[in-house]
């Protein structure tokens, strides 16, 4: 595969039905930068006053930028699969940089993550980007379909798109499974 | 290339790591530990090892850093490992 568009993001990602935050891939450039979406479900916004929450904002980004990034760019190194990535590797956190919410989303608010690579390197991997609220009369694999480096690099979206948060140094890195204690 | 000649240089790169007090490099030695002396964030490592990379003309191999320890000694140790396999 040349790029994530299309591709399903379970079969990236393998965190379990109810931690997975990210529905679609729209867009990709493995060196550069990733736009993916996903909306909240009940479950997602249940007990928490019928917001998608901060963390889980980040944890979005996260999972649709460094670990889906880093996964792809780990299979095309490694000449393999994600599947057999996942038995070597597991993704983790190591620190969030820096994060400004400036609005909120509801159940049912598709967003985007728009993030770029700022660092990629020894399976770790730190991404910027923005969080969008996405209008509703909006495609986004549509929308995406003829997007563009330059564009990510400005985050150039039609007005309509309603900035939710900004993050910054969003880091992670694939650990080697023999290092956690089962 | 000597050992204290890899230790300057090194030296070099961690005054431009802005997460480390310029004042904890006077004294560095093979012992000083990059977490406990320096007060390196554990991040700063992966970052300080591509800049090694970039000073000294090598290639770290992503295993090279998964089993790469904290102290001075250990990234010159792998930076002369590393310089014996460019030139095997």
């Amino acid at each position: 595969m040349d790029s994530l568009v299309g591709v399903s993001p379970q079969r990236i990602l393998f965190h379990g039905p109810t931690k997975l935050l990210v529905d679609n891939y729209h867009w990709h450039s493995p060196e550069v930068g990733i736009v993916a979406s996903y909306t909240p479900k009940e479950r997602d916004v249940h007990d928490h006053f019928g917001i998608f929450r901060g963390v889980d904002q980040i944890e979005s980004f996260a999972q649709a930028t460094i670990v889906s990034c880093g996964t792809f760019l780990g299979c095309v190194k490694q000449g393999c699969t994600p599947e057999d990535l996942r038995q070597k590797f597991t993704p983790i956190f190591i620190s969030v940089g820096h994060v400004v919410f400036q609005n909120y989303l509801e159940k049912g608010d598709t967003f985007v993550c728009i993030g770029r690579i700022t660092f990629s390197k020894f399976r770790q991997m730190t991404c910027d980007g923005r969080i969008y609220k996405v209008p509703k009369d909006i495609d986004p694999d549509a929308y995406f379909a003829d997007f563009s480096e330059e564009r990510l690099m400005g985050y150039e979206l039609s007005s309509d798109f309603v900035l939710v948060s900004e993050l910054f140094d969003i880091t992670g890195r694939a650990i080697k499974n023999e290092y956690f204690i089962k | 290339m000597e050992r204290q000649e890899i230790v300057d240089g090194l030296v070099e790169v961690l005054k431009t790591v802005r997460t480390i007090d310029p004042e904890r490099l006077k004294n560095v030695t093979e012992e000083t530990d990059f977490k406990a002396d320096l007060n390196a964030p554990s991040t700063e490592l992966i970052n300080i090892a591509a800049k090694v990379e970039h000073k000294f003309g090598v290639e770290f191999e992503d295993d090279d850093i998964d089993e790469l320890g904290t102290t001075v000694k250990d990234v010159v140790d792998l930076i002369l490992k590393a310089k014996a396999r460019q030139s095997a």
